[in-house]
């Protein structure tokens, strides 16, 4: 192709270089990465430069002084490493390299890198979401127990329980903690608990050990019995720094076996403590309530109705006339009401009767049909005629028509 | 149920309903010397259950035919 000064989709190296950064950077901000430590330099100013190989490929890495101090072992040519970290590009050069902050060496490395891929599935699938922990019980009757019947931790958690609480009943059920089968021993425990449903809580954990001795914890059918355990479960396992994906998924975690039989019981000094307290409070409340009750029985019977009974009945006496005679008076105000407006409508309907008008003079015509004439052209001479005057009737006949003009 | 079959936690839990019903004013004083009674009463029996509380360990132990049986803990 001819490069064309007009071909507007060309690039300048750095913008080409950006966009690859850019890529590069946003794309690989946090990986685990496998291989063998190739051409190390340790650096005066404390930082380790090295290329990370293997059969078919290498890549330039760096782990700066303040991310390689916290790593526990010596690194060496040759060895194989695993190591978490991000790509960066360094654009003068047009190189990219792999900034370490986290160095394991390869066997450890593989169960760290079994531990976040397991961790990142379980909670895409929703085990570690927070809506579903449920509550322990405030005061457990029965508590399961899941754990190696010989180690300490087992003497640990049954030492808090007798402290704390020995209301509870204990159920053990013996386990293997590490080693082949250990983990589908704990999740097939966890079942057989579910099963009985005599348990409100269960605690399973173990001891610390090393990553490797921790391992059921971090197996994915130890997560899953977790996660279906209709009992809460409390994970209790190793130090305060280890961390398993059991934890997660249980619906609480302690640092050790001891903290979670603490977290599970109350404290039965404390519970004793607190009834002696609630029985105090509740007979000073009582004395209270009949204190206030005293009062005001002593304020009534000090009253002065009840010193001279008499006068509470003579008062009521009083009372009593006085709703009669309103009684009687409303009564007859009412009844001077309509008597008075029955007159008036009396008179109203007199004004509008026609007899009252014929009184006054005036007079009614009608045919002999009886219809009453309103017009002269309703008539003719010699037509028969009833007209009607305030006192009676004349019947009379028609001589002559004369229409007014209008 | 008789008081005698009831856990810990529903004794507590009608203990607390009465303390919190007696911090009520609403009460007739009838019936708060009555609920005083009964919590009372209630507190005296969660203070015995929990002084002669005594720890039952036991382990389940599968048995030949696969059941599972609780045996005391040594």
């Amino acid at each position: 192709m001819v490069p064309s000064s007009e071909h507007t989709n060309t690039l300048s190296v750095s913008q080409l270089t950006g966009h690859i950064q850019h890529t590069l950077e946003d794309g690989f901000s946090s990986v685990w990465v496998k291989g063998e430590i190739s051409n190390l330099t340790r650096h005066s100013s404390g930082h380790w430069y090295f290329s990370l190989k293997d059969n078919g490929a290498q890549l330039g890495a760096v782990m700066f002084k303040r991310q390689n101090e916290s790593v526990r072992f010596i690194p060496a040519h040759g060895m194989e490493i695993t190591v978490h970290g991000r790509i960066s590009v360094y654009a003068p050069q047009g190189r990219y390299q792999l900034i370490i902050d986290q160095m394991l060496p390869a066997g450890q490395g593989d169960l760290h890198l079994a531990f976040e891929n397991l961790k990142q599935k379980l909670q895409s699938e929703g085990l570690f979401d927070p809506a579903l922990k449920k509550d322990l019980p405030k005061y457990p009757e029965r508590i399961g127990i899941v754990t190696s019947p010989t180690g300490a931790a087992i003497r640990d958690i049954i030492n808090v329980f007798a402290r704390r609480y020995p209301l509870a009943e204990l159920l053990l059920l013996p386990v293997r903690v590490q080693g082949e089968g250990s983990a589908k021993e704990i999740a097939d425990a966890i079942d057989v608990f579910n099963e009985r449903r005599d348990c409100q809580v269960l605690l399973i954990g173990r001891g610390g050990g090393s990553l490797e001795d921790l391992w059921a914890f971090n197996e994915e059918i130890v997560a899953y019995a977790i996660a279906r355990s209709k009992i809460p479960v409390v994970s209790a396992v190793g130090h305060e720094t280890d961390t398993t994906i059991s934890d997660f998924v249980a619906d609480r975690r302690a640092a050790t076996p001891s903290a979670g039989a603490e977290l599970i019981v109350p404290d039965h000094e404390e519970l004793f403590a607190r009834l002696t307290k609630m029985g105090q409070s509740l007979s000073r409340n009582l004395l209270h309530r009949i204190d206030r009750h005293e009062q005001r029985l002593s304020a009534i019977s000090n009253s002065y109705a009840l010193k001279r009974p008499g006068l509470l009945i003579e008062k009521y006496i009083q009372k009593l006339d006085q709703c009669q005679d309103r009684a009687i008076r409303v009564s007859r105000e009412k009844l001077g009401i309509s008597e008075s407006r029955l007159e008036s409508l009396r008179l109203q309907l007199n004004a509008l009767n026609p007899l009252s008008i014929l009184e006054r003079g005036y007079a009614v015509l009608s045919d002999s049909s009886g219809k009453v004439l309103r017009s002269v052209d309703q008539t003719k001479p010699g037509n028969q005629v009833l007209v009607r005057i305030s006192d009676g009737e004349l019947a009379a006949s028609i001589n002559k028509v004369n229409k007014h003009k209008k | 149920m008789t008081e005698k079959e009831k856990s810990f936690e529903v004794l507590m839990g009608e203990l607390e309903a009465l303390v919190a019903k007696l911090e009520g004013d609403e009460l007739k004083l009838d019936d708060a010397i009555n609920h005083n009674e009964e919590a009372l009463k209630l507190i005296s029996l969660c203070r015995l259950r929990l002084e002669s509380a005594s720890q039952k360990i036991e382990k389940l132990v599968r048995s030949v035919d696969g059941d599972w049986q609780e045996k005391t803990l040594d």
